[in-house]
């Protein structure tokens, strides 16, 4: 799990005045499942084509197993690629969609017979051989996809949001089939996705991306619960982003209250972002709180209730398991570990805070 | 890189593959000489002759209105049905898409013959009305096909929540739907209009007299020679589509990536696009009606007091015409033939009531035989005085009461040859099989000029019914096809002008004309003898207008009128007080105009052999085209 | 509810049934019916076997062989062209279609007759040969230059089925099957060309059919000196004026017509493959 095995070294690209990626750079291990996140537009599509070999990069390498393989066609790489909307051949049975890349390679008939049972039975479509592609439903389509590349043995499988056309019980079952996989196969996966459950869950490693830039990388916990900007905490689950100034190492004034906390280094009287989020507000009485508000709107989510508190002109976003009923005057108290805080950004550009819908 | 520069002059050939004819055309409008085959300078006339061309300019209106009313009704009825047919049941939709095939995969000749055949047989009277059925009926599967590909597309719940949301059906569909699939339904209009405008065979079978769009306006001149106001008025068609696509193209069309436009440009954009998408349209189609419209009125406006002239292509002075139509109040409508066997059919199958006709002697005599023609009252055409004796002894051989026809022109058939591309004088026909000028000789191409050359070559009669000599000159025919440049009609004039064959079969009334244009050429009528003919007037029986027909006539055997009519279409006129007004000696004694008795007594006049012997005929030619 | 406004959708293709019976079917069944009865009015069969003599069978053969060739030129110069300009872009697709549909605003007469011009002994295109001492084109009034005239006035017809099914092939599916390997030759043979399959039998007929059945070309570009069974129908109409050995020379072109329809029917059955 140590080793890289593809490695991106700044790489730009742009279409037309559109500077899609600048001068990015990222590694990826062997065996490993790493997601690229963000939203549409970030370049995390065209990231993962010039992996494929179907963009090439304005500047910039693309190092595959210590190899440059920047400028080879896609039939010459050892990945293959599963597309967003399964870009199965119409023209061919299901049989024959798994098979193209076998008998390209000259491969004997009866080793493609037993890779197309084998890659059937991998995807749970057992004795779907003869069907066409159009009287498929798009789960199934979509694991035919993945069939399809698996059987190639490929070192590495990108996937570029497979699951987007799926809905959500479908997705969430393919979600633990995509993981039953890789692990059954021991590849590296590359993923792209802009939903970042679908992040959370599979993933070994997140590689959250705005606007060309790579904003943060890490593991899904790193990523939780240490968001490093206010665009990744935004953009990955749910959160109260606000204005505050450091006082001093451990203590943190939001909307003119203190609050104690964990970071340190961030100077003295220095503005800055701080991220809580929802669930870690505890709701106790106006007395106890740190900040006095009222409960102004309520709503009952299954698990949990979705509550707004105004405090402080601020409308805070509480998530919890006890109801508390809309008018009711509450406290605001929250964990010193809870609290997250991040530098402003100094330039637009290089963090890119504007979310882009 | 190189694979792009490859594209890129893949594509410029094709390019000039396509445009070569069109560049052609274009250059051919300015050119001085009336011939298409001479470079006589360059000159803007025949842009401002064309709007004086009220033949053309009617055309042009007629093809227009017919390719704007039925792209417009096919239109709508092919929307109707494709959204109709869309809420069909399956097997009954598979039958009417494939009945809507028929009309676009169906050869142009066979649904234009069951179109004619239908009219006919329906007593249709064929015409502007019938053109118009034909193109709506192969303009609506155009339409049906780019509309339902755009119906499958929208989706079917937005229509149902206009519903909904309380709209009538009707409301709904114009609201929710129609937006959806106007894309389709412009572009299958656009589609629709396009090929009415382009269509020729289909409207070549289902027109009636008077009635012309530019296609079949072009294919009569094709024999004797396109005008070159017509290489005008195409240039100006093709140069206005030309812009109006350039501009529809370069204006609105960028919607995206320019979210941040200031407010401004996008309303100029916005301005443009009503512009171009609105207004631009609009104008057109006000052109094109207030067009129609003034050139409607000023072509009928006799109401009944009319005659119809059913006479050969390029064979009658336009300005007669106004002439006549200005001294008498008489509405003339004017339709051409190229061939009499093209002409006969017409007349016998009684589709059209043609009141006054132009056939040739032995087309004369099958239409007596055949009681297809009505007594002239010779007491309504005074003027029959001025035309001489021969030429009235000349008829009785076709009609020989002198009873049923008004000699018009007269002439011989002869050899057409290029000084300056043959070794010596010549006086025989049998050039024409002398292997010296293979690929030089134009023949004529109908049936019983060629077959009446070769018999006068043997020695035979030209309207020999022996089956041996017959088949002696089918053979010998046979034999000079190789030889053969290409069979022509009219066409023999303007290759001969552009020194493109060396030898021509042509009538004199021709030659005249080609000498003035090329003086290299010479016109003989060969020693062994030839044919020589008289085009009549005659009433078919079936006439509406007869007085009208016999006004005509007399009008037409006028001198002062015969003599501007020979000097427009240069052949013999047989009206002497009209001979004896042409100021220029040499013309007016002119040996291939005139030529002295002696060369006719070697000449003989076609006759009529039988529908038997026509068959015999036509069969044997058709041999001879087919080797 | 649903019900009777799925009946109103269908009233709305009454006008066309009533269209196609009155202008398509019925003079369709009176082309049967005068392709079957003789002058007098009698059941035969004579005008169909009309077809067997030599020089019908020959006007047929050439026909054929004449549209078999200019289809099969159409075919191979619009597949590139196809294939170019599907690359150059989504934006000007509408403009590359209107390319090729503008010619058709100049007359298909005029330019059929400006080809004369350009391809006569002394007509355009020798002039230019010549002043490049380059041997003259010699091919006016022969079958080549009405192979030229086909292909020439058919090409677009060829072109447009073929973009549009090129145009709506994804382009993730090429990339897929680059990905799994194929290099450009067999991603073009095994998917490209079996998915444009529908566009290509279009094509053909559209091509294939108005050249086996045209007059006017090979009367234009070939001097008459070579007859087609086109010319043969016409003038047996227009000449002849036996209009029921044309009809029945037209029932045999019928068959032609029918077959390419069922060929149609089997390989589109979508429609994808529809020219506009």
């Amino acid at each position: 799990m140590s080793n890289k095995l593809i490695d991106i070294v700044n790489v730009s690209k742009s279409f037309g005045d559109n500077l899609v990626l600048d001068d990015l750079n990222l590694y990826i291990r062997e065996n490993e499942f790493l997601t690229l996140l963000g939203p549409s537009g970030c370049g995390k599509t065209t990231l993962l084509r010039i992996i494929g070999g179907f963009e090439t990069p304005d500047t910039g390498k693309v190092i595959f197993d210590g190899k440059d393989i920047t400028d080879l066609a896609p039939n010459k790489r050892q990945l293959n690629t599963v597309f967003q909307k399964y870009a199965l051949f119409t023209n061919m049975t299901i049989a024959e969609n798994i098979a193209f890349g076998l008998k390209i390679k000259g491969k004997t008939k009866s080793y493609i017979n037993d890779k197309i049972r084998y890659a059937l039975k991998l995807v749970n479509l057992e004795g779907f051989e003869d069907r066409t592609p159009d009287s498929l439903s798009g789960g199934q389509q979509q694991r035919i996809a993945i069939a399809r590349a698996i059987v190639n043995e490929p070192k590495v499988l990108l996937l570029d949001e497979p699951l987007g056309a799926l809905d959500l019980k479908l997705r969430q079952d393919m979600q633990y089939e995509l993981i039953r996989l890789k692990n059954e196969l021991g590849i590296t996966f590359v993923y792209v996705t802009h939903d970042q459950e679908e992040a959370l869950t599979m993933s070994d490693t997140i590689v959250v991306m705005n606007q060309g830039y790579i904003q943060q990388i890490g593991t899904p916990e790193d990523i939780y619960n240490e968001p490093k900007n206010a665009f990744v905490a935004d953009f990955i689950g749910e959160s109260n982003i606000l204005p505050a100034t450091m006082v001093q190492d451990k203590l943190v004034k939001i909307l003119g209250a203190s609050f104690p906390c964990v970071d340190v280094g961030f100077g003295r009287n220095r503005p800055v972002d701080a991220v809580i989020r929802p669930e870690d507000i505890d709701l106790v009485k106006p007395e106890d709180g740190i900040i006095e508000g009222v409960v102004t709107h309520l709503i009952f989510k299954g698990v949990h209730y979705e509550m707004e508190v105004t405090a402080n002109n601020f409308e805070w976003l509480v998530h919890s398991t006890d109801m508390v009923e809309v008018g009711t005057e509450v406290g605001i108290q929250v964990n010193p570990f809870d609290i997250q805080i991040m530098k402003k950004p100094e330039s637009e550009d290089a963090e890119a805070v504007t979310i882009e819908e | 890189m190189m694979k792009s520069v490859l594209q890129r002059v893949y594509l410029t050939l094709i390019l000039i593959l396509l445009y070569a004819p069109i560049v052609t055309l274009m250059i051919l409008s300015f050119n001085k000489s009336k011939s298409r085959s001479k470079w006589g300078g360059f000159t803007t006339r025949w842009y401002v002759e064309l709007f004086r061309n009220d033949q053309i300019m009617n055309a042009l209106y007629t093809t227009l209105i017919i390719a704007l009313l039925s792209a417009l009704i096919a239109t709508v009825i092919g929307t109707a049905a494709a959204i109709g047919i869309q809420a069909l049941r399956n097997r009954f939709r598979t039958f009417m898409m494939g009945v809507t095939n028929i009309p676009m995969l169906n050869a142009d000749i066979v649904t234009g013959i069951s179109l004619m055949l239908l009219f006919i047989a329906f007593r249709f009277s064929l015409g502007f009305s019938t053109i118009l059925l034909a193109h709506i009926t192969f303009n609506i599967p155009y339409v049906i096909l780019s509309v339902t590909p755009k119906l499958k597309q929208t989706n079917k719940s937005t229509y149902e929540a206009a519903l909904d949301l309380g709209a009538s059906p009707v409301h709904a569909f114009f609201k929710v739907v129609f937006p959806d699939i106007l894309p389709g339904v412009s572009s299958g209009f656009l589609l629709a209009f396009t090929m009415s405008l382009d269509d020729f065979i289909i409207t070549h079978f289902t027109k009636g007299p008077g009635v012309d769009t530019l296609s079949t306006k072009i294919y009569s001149e094709v024999r004797k020679g396109i005008k070159p106001e017509m290489y005008a008025l195409s240039t100006i068609m093709f140069v206005t589509v030309l812009l109006l696509l350039i501009l529809v193209n370069i204006s609105p069309e960028e919607k995206q990536g320019r979210r941040r436009e200031p407010v401004k440009l996008q309303r100029r954009h916005k301005l443009s696009r009503l512009l171009f998408r609105k207004i631009v349209p609009v104008m057109m189609a006000v052109v094109v009606i207030v067009g129609g419209v003034f050139y409607g009125s000023r072509a009928d406006n006799g109401g009944n007091n009319q005659v119809i002239v059913y006479n050969w292509g390029e064979y009658l002075d336009p300005d007669a015409i106004a002439m006549f139509e200005e001294e008498t109040g008489i509405d003339v409508v004017y339709e051409e033939f190229e061939t009499n066997e093209i002409m006969y059919p017409k007349i016998q199958s009684g589709a059209i009531a043609y009141d006054v006709v132009c056939p040739s002697d032995y087309m004369i005599q099958r239409m007596i035989e055949n009681n297809l023609l009505a007594e002239i009252d010779f007491s309504n055409i005074p003027n029959i005085k001025e035309i001489g004796d021969t030429y009235m002894e000349m008829s009785r051989q076709f009609d020989p009461d002198n009873k049923y026809s008004v000699p018009y022109t007269w002439g011989t058939v002869g050899i057409l040859y290029n000084k300056t591309m043959v070794d010596e004088p010549i006086d025989s026909w049998s050039v024409l099989w002398d292997e010296k000028y293979k690929d030089n000789i134009l023949m004529q191409d109908s049936v019983r000029d060629a077959f009446g050359i070769t018999l006068k070559y043997l020695g035979y009669s030209l309207n020999s019914t022996d089956l041996d000599e017959l088949e002696a000159a089918k053979k010998l025919l046979i034999e000079q096809k190789p030889l053969v440049q290409a069979y022509v009609i009219d066409q023999v004039r303007d290759k001969m002008i552009g020194n493109e064959a060396a030898i021509g079969v042509i009538y004199s009334g021709e030659a005249i004309y080609t000498q003035w244009e090329n003086p290299d050429l010479q016109y003989v009528i060969p020693k062994e003898g030839s044919n020589v003919w008289v085009d009549s007037w005659v009433i078919p029986k079936n006439a509406k207008h007869k007085e009208n027909a016999e006004t005509f006539i007399n009008f037409l055997c006028r001198p002062d009128i015969a003599k501007m009519n020979f000097d427009y279409i240069t052949y013999s006129t047989p009206n002497v007080g009209g001979r004896a007004l042409i100021e220029d000696e040499s013309l007016r004694n002119n040996p291939i105009a005139f030529p002295p008795a002696k060369d006719l007594d070697r000449c003989e006049t076609f006759r009529f052999l039988g529908d038997e012997n026509d068959a015999i005929y036509n069969e044997l030619w058709r041999e001879v085209k087919s080797k | 509810m649903k019900n009777k406004h799925k009946k109103m959708k269908q009233l709305l293709a009454g006008p066309y049934m009533f269209w196609c019976a009155a202008f398509i079917i019925i003079p369709l069944l009176m082309i049967l019916y005068y392709g079957f009865t003789g002058k007098n009015g009698g059941f035969t069969f004579l005008n169909i076997a009309r077809i067997t003599t030599p020089e019908n069978l020959k006007a047929l053969g050439l026909a054929l062989l004449l549209s078999f060739v200019s289809t099969v030129f159409c075919l191979i110069l619009a597949y590139p062209l196809s294939m170019i300009l599907t690359n150059l872009g989504v934006n000007q697709q509408s403009f590359i279609v209107l390319i090729f549909i503008l010619p058709m605003w100049m007359n298909f007469l005029l330019r059929t007759l400006a080809w004369q011009n350009l391809l006569e002994k002394n007509g355009i295109i020798n002039v230019v040969l010549e002043l490049l001492h380059l041997p003259s084109l010699d091919i006016i009034n022969t079958p080549y230059a009405i192979v030229l005239g086909m292909v020439y006035n058919f090409l677009p017809f060829m072109v447009l089925p073929i973009y549009n099914v090129l145009s709506k092939i994804d382009k993730d599916i090429i990339a897929a099957a680059r990905d799994l390997g194929a290099n450009s030759v067999q991603t073009f043979l095994r998917i490209i060309l079996p998915l444009s399959v529908p566009g290509i039998i279009s094509g053909v007929t559209m091509v294939f059919v108005p050249a086996l059945t045209t007059f006017v070309i090979s009367d234009l570009l070939g001097g008459s000196k070579i007859l087609l069974i086109g010319n043969v129908i016409e003038q047996e109409f227009k000449q002849g004026s036996n209009w029921h050995v044309g009809s029945g020379l037209s029932l045999v072109l019928m068959v032609f017509i029918i077959i390419s329809m069922a060929l149609i029917a089997k390989y589109d059955k979508d429609g994808e493959g529809t020219a506009f």
